[in-house]
Protein backbone atom coordinates (compact mmCIF):
# COMPACT_ATOMS: atom_id res chain seq x y z
CA UNK A 1 0.00 0.00 0.00
CA UNK A 2 2.48 2.53 -1.14
CA UNK A 3 1.75 5.92 -0.70
CA UNK A 4 1.99 9.06 -2.99
CA UNK A 5 4.03 10.76 -0.34
CA UNK A 6 7.20 8.82 -1.41
CA UNK A 7 7.95 10.61 -3.73
CA UNK A 8 7.66 13.80 -2.09
CA UNK A 9 8.95 13.50 0.83
CA UNK A 10 13.12 12.70 0.93
CA UNK A 11 13.24 10.72 3.72
CA UNK A 12 11.26 7.24 2.99
CA UNK A 13 11.81 5.36 6.31
CA UNK A 14 9.49 6.79 8.32
CA UNK A 15 10.92 4.44 11.80
CA UNK A 16 14.77 3.31 12.04
CA UNK A 17 15.21 1.05 14.80
CA UNK A 18 18.40 -0.06 15.22
CA UNK A 19 19.85 -2.66 17.59
CA UNK A 20 17.89 -2.54 19.95
CA UNK A 21 18.18 -3.82 23.75
CA UNK A 22 15.91 -4.27 26.15
CA UNK A 23 15.94 -6.14 29.41
CA UNK A 24 13.36 -6.11 32.25
CA UNK A 25 14.41 -7.25 35.81
CA UNK A 26 14.23 -11.20 36.18
CA UNK A 27 16.23 -10.93 33.78
CA UNK A 28 13.42 -11.36 30.79
CA UNK A 29 15.45 -10.20 27.52
CA UNK A 30 12.28 -8.30 26.00
CA UNK A 31 14.84 -7.50 22.79
CA UNK A 32 17.58 -8.65 21.85
CA UNK A 33 19.42 -6.74 18.75
CA UNK A 34 16.24 -5.93 17.44
CA UNK A 35 16.70 -3.82 14.19
CA UNK A 36 13.48 -2.74 11.88
CA UNK A 37 13.39 -0.12 9.21
CA UNK A 38 9.50 0.95 8.31
CA UNK A 39 8.48 3.18 5.25
CA UNK A 40 6.29 5.88 4.83
CA UNK A 41 2.98 4.86 4.36
CA UNK A 42 4.35 0.98 4.80
CA UNK A 43 1.38 -0.96 7.10
CA UNK A 44 4.36 -3.31 8.99
CA UNK A 45 2.11 -6.57 11.03
CA UNK A 46 4.11 -8.15 13.47
CA UNK A 47 3.37 -11.19 14.76
CA UNK A 48 4.99 -13.77 17.32
CA UNK A 49 3.71 -15.66 20.73
CA UNK A 50 2.90 -13.90 24.13
CA UNK A 51 5.73 -12.46 26.14
CA UNK A 52 8.05 -12.43 22.12
CA UNK A 53 8.65 -8.63 23.20
CA UNK A 54 5.82 -7.62 20.39
CA UNK A 55 4.89 -4.86 22.98
CA UNK A 56 7.85 -3.57 24.63
CA UNK A 57 8.46 -2.60 20.73
CA UNK A 58 6.16 -0.46 20.08
CA UNK A 59 6.27 0.96 23.04
CA UNK A 60 9.95 1.59 22.73
CA UNK A 61 8.64 3.67 19.48
CA UNK A 62 6.46 6.05 21.60
CA UNK A 63 8.62 6.27 24.80
CA UNK A 64 6.62 4.62 26.86
CA UNK A 65 9.96 2.21 27.83
CA UNK A 66 12.90 3.26 27.27
CA UNK A 67 15.89 0.54 25.43
CA UNK A 68 18.99 -0.25 27.19
CA UNK A 69 20.61 0.19 23.61
CA UNK A 70 20.10 1.39 20.33
CA UNK A 71 19.20 3.95 18.41
CA UNK A 72 15.43 4.88 17.09
CA UNK A 73 15.09 7.60 14.90
CA UNK A 74 11.20 8.58 13.78
CA UNK A 75 10.48 10.48 11.21
CA UNK A 76 13.92 12.23 10.79
CA UNK A 77 13.35 12.71 15.13
CA UNK A 78 15.82 11.06 17.33
CA UNK A 79 14.63 9.23 20.49
CA UNK A 80 17.31 10.31 22.62
CA UNK A 81 17.88 12.29 26.02
CA UNK A 82 16.44 15.41 24.52
CA UNK A 83 12.80 16.18 25.90
CA UNK A 84 11.84 18.14 22.87
CA UNK A 85 12.90 15.24 20.74
CA UNK A 86 10.81 13.18 22.73
CA UNK A 87 7.56 14.83 22.78
CA UNK A 88 7.92 15.92 19.33
CA UNK A 89 7.74 12.21 18.66
CA UNK A 90 5.17 11.73 20.94
CA UNK A 91 2.99 13.68 19.31
CA UNK A 92 3.64 12.50 15.96
CA UNK A 93 2.91 8.83 16.90
CA UNK A 94 -0.37 7.69 17.30
CA UNK A 95 -1.16 4.29 19.97
CA UNK A 96 -4.05 2.23 19.82
CA UNK A 97 -4.07 -0.09 23.44
CA UNK A 98 -5.63 -3.64 23.65
CA UNK A 99 -7.21 -2.21 26.81
CA UNK A 100 -8.40 0.99 25.20
CA UNK A 101 -7.41 3.75 27.69
CA UNK A 102 -10.67 5.73 26.90
CA UNK A 103 -10.82 8.69 30.08
CA UNK A 104 -13.95 7.07 31.65
CA UNK A 105 -14.72 10.75 33.12
CA UNK A 106 -14.91 12.70 29.75
CA UNK A 107 -17.40 11.98 27.20
CA UNK A 108 -16.78 10.60 23.86
CA UNK A 109 -16.51 14.04 21.73
CA UNK A 110 -14.13 15.47 25.00
CA UNK A 111 -11.84 12.57 24.93
CA UNK A 112 -11.32 12.74 21.23
CA UNK A 113 -10.48 16.66 21.60
CA UNK A 114 -8.86 16.77 25.00
CA UNK A 115 -5.41 16.93 23.56
CA UNK A 116 -6.07 18.63 20.43
CA UNK A 117 -6.84 21.52 22.59
CA UNK A 118 -4.16 20.91 24.89
CA UNK A 119 -1.60 20.09 23.08
CA UNK A 120 -2.03 21.61 19.49
CA UNK A 121 -3.31 24.25 21.12
CA UNK A 122 -7.15 24.57 19.09
CA UNK A 123 -9.41 26.51 20.25
CA UNK A 124 -12.75 24.31 21.96
CA UNK A 125 -15.05 25.02 18.76
CA UNK A 126 -11.70 24.22 16.35
CA UNK A 127 -11.45 20.59 18.27
CA UNK A 128 -15.01 19.81 18.51
CA UNK A 129 -15.82 20.50 14.48
CA UNK A 130 -12.34 18.31 14.10
CA UNK A 131 -13.93 15.75 16.80
CA UNK A 132 -16.79 15.29 14.89
CA UNK A 133 -15.71 14.79 11.35
CA UNK A 134 -13.15 11.73 12.76
CA UNK A 135 -16.13 10.37 15.10
CA UNK A 136 -18.20 10.42 11.37
CA UNK A 137 -15.21 8.66 10.22
CA UNK A 138 -15.48 5.69 12.53
CA UNK A 139 -19.27 5.88 12.38
CA UNK A 140 -19.68 7.13 16.12
CA UNK A 141 -21.17 10.66 15.16
CA UNK A 142 -24.62 9.70 17.02
CA UNK A 143 -22.27 8.78 20.35
CA UNK A 144 -20.18 12.09 20.85
CA UNK A 145 -22.35 12.36 23.84
CA UNK A 146 -21.97 9.23 25.69
CA UNK A 147 -19.44 8.30 27.68
CA UNK A 148 -16.86 5.21 27.65
CA UNK A 149 -18.68 2.63 30.25
CA UNK A 150 -22.07 3.72 27.82
CA UNK A 151 -20.44 1.87 24.55
CA UNK A 152 -19.44 -1.51 23.53
CA UNK A 153 -15.89 -2.84 23.33
CA UNK A 154 -15.83 -2.29 19.49
CA UNK A 155 -16.74 1.66 19.50
CA UNK A 156 -14.93 2.51 22.69
CA UNK A 157 -12.06 1.03 20.38
CA UNK A 158 -13.09 3.22 17.33
CA UNK A 159 -13.10 6.00 19.66
CA UNK A 160 -9.90 5.51 20.76
CA UNK A 161 -8.83 5.06 17.20
CA UNK A 162 -10.37 8.33 16.17
CA UNK A 163 -8.73 10.01 19.82
CA UNK A 164 -5.04 9.00 18.37
CA UNK A 165 -5.88 10.63 14.77
CA UNK A 166 -6.97 13.32 16.33
CA UNK A 167 -3.54 14.50 17.04
CA UNK A 168 -2.65 14.12 12.92
CA UNK A 169 -0.42 11.44 13.93
CA UNK A 170 2.42 10.80 11.10
CA UNK A 171 2.85 6.83 12.40
CA UNK A 172 0.12 4.83 14.14
CA UNK A 173 0.63 1.67 16.45
CA UNK A 174 -1.76 -0.95 16.90
CA UNK A 175 -0.77 -3.01 19.82
CA UNK A 176 -3.92 -6.06 20.12
CA UNK A 177 -5.97 -3.98 19.08
CA UNK A 178 -8.55 -6.17 18.76
CA UNK A 179 -7.70 -8.81 21.07
CA UNK A 180 -10.06 -7.61 24.06
CA UNK A 181 -12.99 -7.77 21.66
CA UNK A 182 -15.93 -9.75 21.80
CA UNK A 183 -15.90 -11.89 18.14
CA UNK A 184 -18.44 -9.51 17.05
CA UNK A 185 -16.86 -6.70 17.36
CA UNK A 186 -13.76 -7.33 15.91
CA UNK A 187 -14.56 -7.00 12.17
CA UNK A 188 -15.81 -3.12 13.20
CA UNK A 189 -12.21 -2.29 14.69
CA UNK A 190 -10.43 -4.36 12.08
CA UNK A 191 -12.87 -2.49 8.97
CA UNK A 192 -11.50 1.28 10.25
CA UNK A 193 -8.44 -0.10 10.67
CA UNK A 194 -8.10 -1.03 6.91
CA UNK A 195 -9.46 2.24 5.81
CA UNK A 196 -6.99 4.08 7.65
CA UNK A 197 -4.18 1.84 5.78
CA UNK A 198 -6.27 2.82 2.52
CA UNK A 199 -5.65 6.19 3.23
CA UNK A 200 -1.94 6.11 3.32
CA UNK A 201 -1.43 5.53 6.98
CA UNK A 202 2.16 4.39 8.02
CA UNK A 203 1.41 2.01 10.70
CA UNK A 204 2.85 -0.82 12.71
CA UNK A 205 0.13 -3.21 13.84
CA UNK A 206 0.87 -6.24 16.39
CA UNK A 207 -2.16 -8.40 16.08
CA UNK A 208 -3.35 -11.64 16.10
CA UNK A 209 -5.93 -10.97 13.14
CA UNK A 210 -3.59 -13.31 10.29
CA UNK A 211 -6.61 -12.63 8.04
CA UNK A 212 -5.73 -8.38 8.43
CA UNK A 213 -1.81 -9.49 7.94
CA UNK A 214 -2.80 -11.47 4.85
CA UNK A 215 -5.14 -8.69 3.24
CA UNK A 216 -3.83 -5.63 4.87
CA UNK A 217 -0.20 -5.61 5.35
CA UNK A 218 2.36 -4.78 3.11
CA UNK A 219 5.04 -6.69 5.39
CA UNK A 220 5.15 -9.62 7.94
CA UNK A 221 7.65 -9.69 10.69
CA UNK A 222 7.82 -12.87 13.06
CA UNK A 223 9.46 -12.37 16.24
CA UNK A 224 10.09 -14.61 19.35
CA UNK A 225 12.35 -14.18 22.43
CA UNK A 226 13.26 -10.15 21.13
CA UNK A 227 14.42 -11.34 17.74
CA UNK A 228 13.04 -11.02 14.63
CA UNK A 229 12.83 -14.29 13.13
CA UNK A 230 11.70 -13.97 9.66
CA UNK A 231 10.12 -11.20 7.74
CA UNK A 232 8.40 -10.87 4.07
CA UNK A 233 5.35 -9.63 2.23
CA UNK A 234 2.33 -11.47 3.52
CA UNK A 235 2.80 -13.51 0.14
CA UNK A 236 6.16 -15.48 1.20
CA UNK A 237 5.16 -15.37 5.20
CA UNK A 238 2.29 -17.01 4.46
CA UNK A 239 2.41 -19.07 1.79
CA UNK A 240 6.90 -19.85 1.94
CA UNK A 241 8.07 -19.41 5.55
CA UNK A 242 11.84 -20.03 5.65
CA UNK A 243 12.22 -21.02 8.77
CA UNK A 244 10.94 -24.12 10.76
CA UNK A 245 10.10 -21.78 13.50
CA UNK A 246 7.61 -19.70 11.79
CA UNK A 247 5.98 -22.62 9.96
CA UNK A 248 5.48 -23.98 13.54
CA UNK A 249 3.78 -21.20 14.66
CA UNK A 250 1.59 -20.31 11.55
CA UNK A 251 0.86 -23.95 12.03
CA UNK A 252 -0.08 -23.30 15.72
CA UNK A 253 -2.09 -20.16 15.01
CA UNK A 254 -3.87 -21.06 11.84
CA UNK B 1 -32.43 -2.49 43.69
CA UNK B 2 -32.17 -5.32 45.56
CA UNK B 3 -28.97 -3.33 46.65
CA UNK B 4 -30.87 -0.02 47.47
CA UNK B 5 -33.33 -2.01 49.94
CA UNK B 6 -29.98 -3.53 51.74
CA UNK B 7 -29.23 0.05 52.14
CA UNK B 8 -32.45 1.08 53.48
CA UNK B 9 -32.16 -1.31 56.45
CA UNK B 10 -29.01 -1.00 57.36
CA UNK B 11 -29.31 2.73 57.75
CA UNK B 12 -32.87 1.96 59.36
CA UNK B 13 -30.86 -0.37 62.08
CA UNK B 14 -27.93 2.27 61.91
CA UNK B 15 -30.90 5.43 63.30
CA UNK B 16 -32.36 2.13 65.62
CA UNK B 17 -28.63 2.14 67.33
CA UNK B 18 -27.91 5.61 67.24
CA UNK B 19 -31.42 6.24 69.06
CA UNK B 20 -30.74 3.85 71.75
CA UNK B 21 -27.16 4.78 72.34
CA UNK B 22 -28.70 8.52 72.73
CA UNK B 23 -31.37 6.97 75.12
CA UNK B 24 -28.84 5.39 76.92
CA UNK B 25 -26.64 8.51 77.53
CA UNK B 26 -29.50 10.48 78.22
CA UNK B 27 -30.91 7.96 80.91
CA UNK B 28 -26.86 8.57 82.35
CA UNK B 29 -26.95 11.50 82.11
CA UNK B 30 -30.18 11.82 84.12
CA UNK B 31 -28.65 9.39 86.91
CA UNK B 32 -25.52 11.82 87.48
CA UNK B 33 -26.98 14.58 87.92
CA UNK B 34 -29.44 13.75 89.91
CA UNK B 35 -26.54 12.01 92.55
CA UNK B 36 -24.56 15.36 92.04
CA UNK B 37 -27.74 17.33 92.85
CA UNK B 38 -27.41 18.67 89.41
CA UNK B 39 -29.96 21.68 88.54
CA UNK B 40 -30.75 22.30 85.45
CA UNK B 41 -30.88 25.99 83.70
CA UNK B 42 -31.66 25.04 80.00
CA UNK B 43 -33.50 28.28 79.58
CA UNK B 44 -30.52 30.05 79.88
CA UNK B 45 -28.72 29.27 77.41
CA UNK B 46 -30.34 30.40 74.19
CA UNK B 47 -29.45 33.81 75.39
CA UNK B 48 -25.99 32.62 74.62
CA UNK B 49 -26.60 31.80 71.28
CA UNK B 50 -28.67 34.79 70.17
CA UNK B 51 -30.71 37.76 72.40
CA UNK B 52 -33.09 40.07 70.76
CA UNK B 53 -33.80 43.82 72.35
CA UNK B 54 -35.69 46.44 70.45
CA UNK B 55 -36.38 44.29 67.69
CA UNK B 56 -32.52 43.75 66.58
CA UNK B 57 -30.60 40.88 67.00
CA UNK B 58 -27.41 40.34 68.89
CA UNK B 59 -25.32 37.42 68.88
CA UNK B 60 -24.15 35.49 71.70
CA UNK B 61 -20.77 34.74 72.37
CA UNK B 62 -21.47 31.02 71.58
CA UNK B 63 -22.49 32.22 67.80
CA UNK B 64 -19.73 34.51 67.73
CA UNK B 65 -17.68 31.24 68.36
CA UNK B 66 -19.27 29.52 65.98
CA UNK B 67 -18.26 32.35 62.91
CA UNK B 68 -14.74 32.02 64.04
CA UNK B 69 -14.90 28.17 64.40
CA UNK B 70 -16.33 28.33 60.71
CA UNK B 71 -13.93 30.63 59.50
CA UNK B 72 -10.82 28.63 60.89
CA UNK B 73 -11.97 25.50 59.44
CA UNK B 74 -13.23 26.82 56.31
CA UNK B 75 -9.67 28.48 55.48
CA UNK B 76 -7.49 25.23 56.51
CA UNK B 77 -9.88 22.87 55.03
CA UNK B 78 -9.03 24.91 51.51
CA UNK B 79 -5.35 24.91 52.57
CA UNK B 80 -5.34 21.10 53.83
CA UNK B 81 -6.29 20.32 50.61
CA UNK B 82 -3.74 22.60 48.75
CA UNK B 83 -1.22 21.19 51.14
CA UNK B 84 -2.31 17.54 50.46
CA UNK B 85 -2.63 17.60 47.13
CA UNK B 86 1.12 19.35 46.55
CA UNK B 87 2.00 16.65 49.26
CA UNK B 88 0.81 13.57 47.67
CA UNK B 89 2.08 14.93 43.58
CA UNK B 90 5.62 15.29 45.53
CA UNK B 91 6.02 12.27 47.05
CA UNK B 92 4.92 10.70 44.01
CA UNK B 93 7.39 13.07 41.54
CA UNK B 94 10.61 11.91 39.91
CA UNK B 95 12.77 14.28 42.30
CA UNK B 96 14.26 12.80 45.23
CA UNK B 97 14.10 15.53 47.32
CA UNK B 98 10.44 16.31 46.90
CA UNK B 99 9.77 13.16 48.31
CA UNK B 100 12.49 13.27 50.82
CA UNK B 101 10.58 16.19 51.79
CA UNK B 102 7.18 15.57 51.55
CA UNK B 103 7.87 12.05 53.49
CA UNK B 104 9.47 14.35 56.23
CA UNK B 105 6.37 16.24 56.69
CA UNK B 106 4.24 13.61 56.83
CA UNK B 107 6.41 11.72 59.37
CA UNK B 108 6.29 14.62 61.23
CA UNK B 109 3.06 15.34 61.31
CA UNK B 110 1.89 11.90 61.77
CA UNK B 111 3.95 11.20 64.65
CA UNK B 112 3.22 13.98 67.14
CA UNK B 113 -0.06 15.45 68.61
CA UNK B 114 -1.88 18.20 67.34
CA UNK B 115 -2.00 19.68 70.31
CA UNK B 116 1.82 19.46 71.04
CA UNK B 117 2.27 21.18 66.69
CA UNK B 118 -0.17 23.85 68.04
CA UNK B 119 1.54 24.79 70.92
CA UNK B 120 5.07 24.54 69.13
CA UNK B 121 3.61 26.90 66.53
CA UNK B 122 2.14 29.30 68.97
CA UNK B 123 5.03 29.64 71.32
CA UNK B 124 8.20 28.96 68.99
CA UNK B 125 7.21 30.17 65.47
CA UNK B 126 4.52 32.31 66.00
CA UNK B 127 6.70 34.84 67.57
CA UNK B 128 9.65 34.47 65.45
CA UNK B 129 6.79 34.78 62.07
CA UNK B 130 4.73 37.30 63.99
CA UNK B 131 1.50 35.57 62.65
CA UNK B 132 -1.90 36.38 65.15
CA UNK B 133 -4.03 33.62 67.42
CA UNK B 134 -6.00 33.06 64.32
CA UNK B 135 -3.12 32.64 61.91
CA UNK B 136 -1.66 30.19 64.03
CA UNK B 137 -4.61 28.27 64.58
CA UNK B 138 -5.51 27.90 60.82
CA UNK B 139 -1.45 26.92 59.76
CA UNK B 140 -1.63 24.42 62.50
CA UNK B 141 -4.82 22.81 61.30
CA UNK B 142 -3.97 23.18 58.09
CA UNK B 143 -0.79 21.41 57.86
CA UNK B 144 -2.09 18.84 60.84
CA UNK B 145 -4.58 17.69 58.47
CA UNK B 146 -3.24 18.00 55.56
CA UNK B 147 -0.47 15.07 55.67
CA UNK B 148 -4.20 12.56 56.07
CA UNK B 149 -5.32 14.53 53.24
CA UNK B 150 -2.08 13.99 51.29
CA UNK B 151 -1.89 9.96 52.17
CA UNK B 152 -5.88 9.86 51.10
CA UNK B 153 -4.93 12.15 47.61
CA UNK B 154 -1.88 9.43 47.04
CA UNK B 155 -4.18 6.53 47.51
CA UNK B 156 -6.81 8.18 45.02
CA UNK B 157 -3.61 8.29 42.37
CA UNK B 158 -1.88 5.76 42.26
CA UNK B 159 -5.18 3.03 42.09
CA UNK B 160 -5.80 4.73 38.97
CA UNK B 161 -5.05 2.34 36.07
CA UNK B 162 -1.38 2.85 34.33
CA UNK B 163 -3.35 2.65 30.83
CA UNK B 164 -4.78 6.07 31.58
CA UNK B 165 -0.73 7.72 31.86
CA UNK B 166 0.04 5.64 29.18
CA UNK B 167 -2.98 6.85 26.79
CA UNK B 168 -2.12 10.72 27.79
CA UNK B 169 1.57 9.90 27.02
CA UNK B 170 0.62 9.01 23.47
CA UNK B 171 -1.03 12.03 22.79
CA UNK B 172 1.41 13.89 23.76
CA UNK B 173 -0.05 15.45 26.82
CA UNK B 174 2.63 16.84 29.58
CA UNK B 175 2.89 15.61 32.93
CA UNK B 176 0.97 18.35 34.36
CA UNK B 177 -1.64 18.04 31.84
CA UNK B 178 -2.19 14.60 32.62
CA UNK B 179 -2.84 15.19 36.36
CA UNK B 180 -4.86 18.08 35.72
CA UNK B 181 -7.41 16.72 33.36
CA UNK B 182 -6.92 12.75 33.40
CA UNK B 183 -5.80 12.01 36.63
CA UNK B 184 -7.04 13.75 39.39
CA UNK B 185 -10.69 14.56 38.09
CA UNK B 186 -10.80 10.69 38.68
CA UNK B 187 -8.57 10.48 41.70
CA UNK B 188 -10.42 13.00 43.28
CA UNK B 189 -13.72 11.58 42.36
CA UNK B 190 -12.82 8.03 44.43
CA UNK B 191 -11.31 9.78 47.55
CA UNK B 192 -14.13 12.02 47.88
CA UNK B 193 -15.61 9.58 51.32
CA UNK B 194 -12.38 9.51 52.65
CA UNK B 195 -11.62 13.09 52.58
CA UNK B 196 -15.35 13.81 53.83
CA UNK B 197 -14.11 12.41 57.00
CA UNK B 198 -10.88 13.93 57.04
CA UNK B 199 -12.89 17.09 56.57
CA UNK B 200 -14.86 16.02 59.48
CA UNK B 201 -11.76 15.33 61.48
CA UNK B 202 -10.64 18.61 60.82
CA UNK B 203 -13.92 20.64 62.20
CA UNK B 204 -13.72 18.56 65.54
CA UNK B 205 -10.14 19.18 65.41
CA UNK B 206 -10.89 23.15 65.76
CA UNK B 207 -11.70 22.82 69.34
CA UNK B 208 -8.37 22.03 69.94
CA UNK B 209 -7.78 26.08 69.01
CA UNK B 210 -9.02 27.37 72.36
CA UNK B 211 -5.70 25.92 73.97
CA UNK B 212 -4.15 29.25 72.85
CA UNK B 213 -7.27 31.51 73.23
CA UNK B 214 -8.47 31.98 70.13
CA UNK B 215 -12.22 32.45 70.45
CA UNK B 216 -13.94 29.71 68.79
CA UNK B 217 -16.79 27.47 69.77
CA UNK B 218 -14.77 25.55 72.71
CA UNK B 219 -13.39 28.62 74.21
CA UNK B 220 -16.49 30.76 74.16
CA UNK B 221 -18.10 27.76 76.04
CA UNK B 222 -15.13 27.21 78.52
CA UNK B 223 -15.99 31.31 79.24
CA UNK B 224 -19.18 30.63 79.90
CA UNK B 225 -18.86 27.72 81.80
CA UNK B 226 -16.46 29.49 83.94
CA UNK B 227 -18.36 31.99 85.02
CA UNK B 228 -22.20 30.12 85.19
CA UNK B 229 -21.27 26.97 86.22
CA UNK B 230 -23.68 25.68 83.27
CA UNK B 231 -21.07 22.71 83.29
CA UNK B 232 -23.97 20.39 81.48
CA UNK B 233 -25.93 22.31 79.19
CA UNK B 234 -23.56 24.59 77.45
CA UNK B 235 -21.36 21.22 77.22
CA UNK B 236 -24.50 19.47 75.24
CA UNK B 237 -25.35 22.23 73.49
CA UNK B 238 -21.46 22.77 71.91
CA UNK B 239 -21.48 18.88 71.25
CA UNK B 240 -24.90 19.36 69.63
CA UNK B 241 -23.85 22.45 67.15
CA UNK B 242 -20.61 20.29 66.58
CA UNK B 243 -22.58 17.29 65.03
CA UNK B 244 -24.81 19.80 63.09
CA UNK B 245 -21.47 20.72 61.42
CA UNK B 246 -20.46 17.76 60.54
CA UNK B 247 -23.75 16.75 59.68
CA UNK B 248 -23.88 19.80 57.32
CA UNK B 249 -20.72 18.85 56.09
CA UNK B 250 -21.61 15.14 54.94
CA UNK B 251 -24.47 16.80 53.48
CA UNK B 252 -22.82 19.25 51.40
CA UNK B 253 -20.17 16.49 50.12
CA UNK B 254 -22.86 13.87 49.23
CA UNK B 255 -24.24 16.83 46.76
CA UNK B 256 -21.64 16.92 45.54
CA UNK B 257 -21.01 13.84 44.95
CA UNK B 258 -23.98 13.46 43.28
CA UNK B 259 -23.45 16.49 41.15
CA UNK B 260 -20.05 15.01 39.45
CA UNK B 261 -22.16 11.61 39.26
CA UNK B 262 -24.71 12.80 37.37
CA UNK B 263 -22.85 13.15 34.11
CA UNK B 264 -24.41 9.39 33.03
CA UNK B 265 -21.54 7.57 33.25
CA UNK B 266 -22.21 4.73 35.74
CA UNK B 267 -19.74 1.74 35.27
CA UNK B 268 -16.63 3.75 36.36
CA UNK B 269 -17.30 4.98 39.46
CA UNK B 270 -18.31 1.74 41.41
CA UNK B 271 -15.30 0.74 43.26
N1 LIG C 1 7.04 -3.90 32.80
C1 LIG C 1 7.60 -5.11 32.72
N2 LIG C 1 8.27 -5.63 33.77
C2 LIG C 1 8.85 -6.83 33.71
N3 LIG C 1 8.81 -7.62 32.63
C3 LIG C 1 8.15 -7.19 31.54
C4 LIG C 1 7.51 -5.91 31.53
N4 LIG C 1 6.95 -5.73 30.33
C5 LIG C 1 7.22 -6.84 29.62
N5 LIG C 1 7.94 -7.72 30.35
C6 LIG C 1 8.44 -9.01 29.88
O1 LIG C 1 9.11 -8.81 28.65
C7 LIG C 1 8.80 -9.85 27.75
C8 LIG C 1 8.19 -9.26 26.50
O2 LIG C 1 6.93 -8.73 26.83
P1 LIG C 1 5.95 -8.07 25.77
O3 LIG C 1 6.71 -7.09 24.98
O4 LIG C 1 4.78 -7.59 26.51
O5 LIG C 1 5.56 -9.32 24.87
P2 LIG C 1 4.36 -9.47 23.84
O6 LIG C 1 3.71 -8.15 23.65
O7 LIG C 1 5.00 -9.98 22.60
O8 LIG C 1 3.43 -10.48 24.42
C9 LIG C 1 7.88 -10.79 28.47
O9 LIG C 1 8.64 -11.87 28.96
C10 LIG C 1 7.32 -9.98 29.60
O10 LIG C 1 7.05 -10.79 30.69
MG1 LIG D 1 1.73 -7.58 24.10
Amino acid sequence: MEHAMNEEEPESDIIIARNLHKTFPGPVAALVDFSVTVRRGEVLVIVGPSGSGKSTFLRCLNGLEEVESGSIIVDGIPLDDNQRHRLEIRREVGMVFQSFNLFPHLDVLENVSLAQRLVRGKSRAEARGCSLELLARVGLADKAASYPAELSGGQQQRVAIARALAMMPRVMLFDEATSALDPEMIGEVLDVMRQLAEEGMTMVVVTHEMGFAREVSDRVLFMEHGRVIEEGTPGEFFNHPRRQRTREFLRQIL
Amino acid sequence: MQWRSATRITSAVDVAKFLLTLGLLAWLVGRGSEQLGYQWHWRRIPAYLLTVTDGHWHAGPLLDGLLVTLEITAISLVLAAVIGLVTALLRLSGSLVGRILAIFYLETIRNTPLLVQIFFLYFVMAPILDISRFTTAVLALAFFEGAYASEIFRSGIVAIDRGQWEAAHSLGLSRLATYRHVILPQAVRRVLPPLTSQAISLVKDSALVSTIAVYDLTMQGRVIVAETFLVFEVWFTLAAIYLLLALALSLLVRLVERRLGSHGQTAWNMP
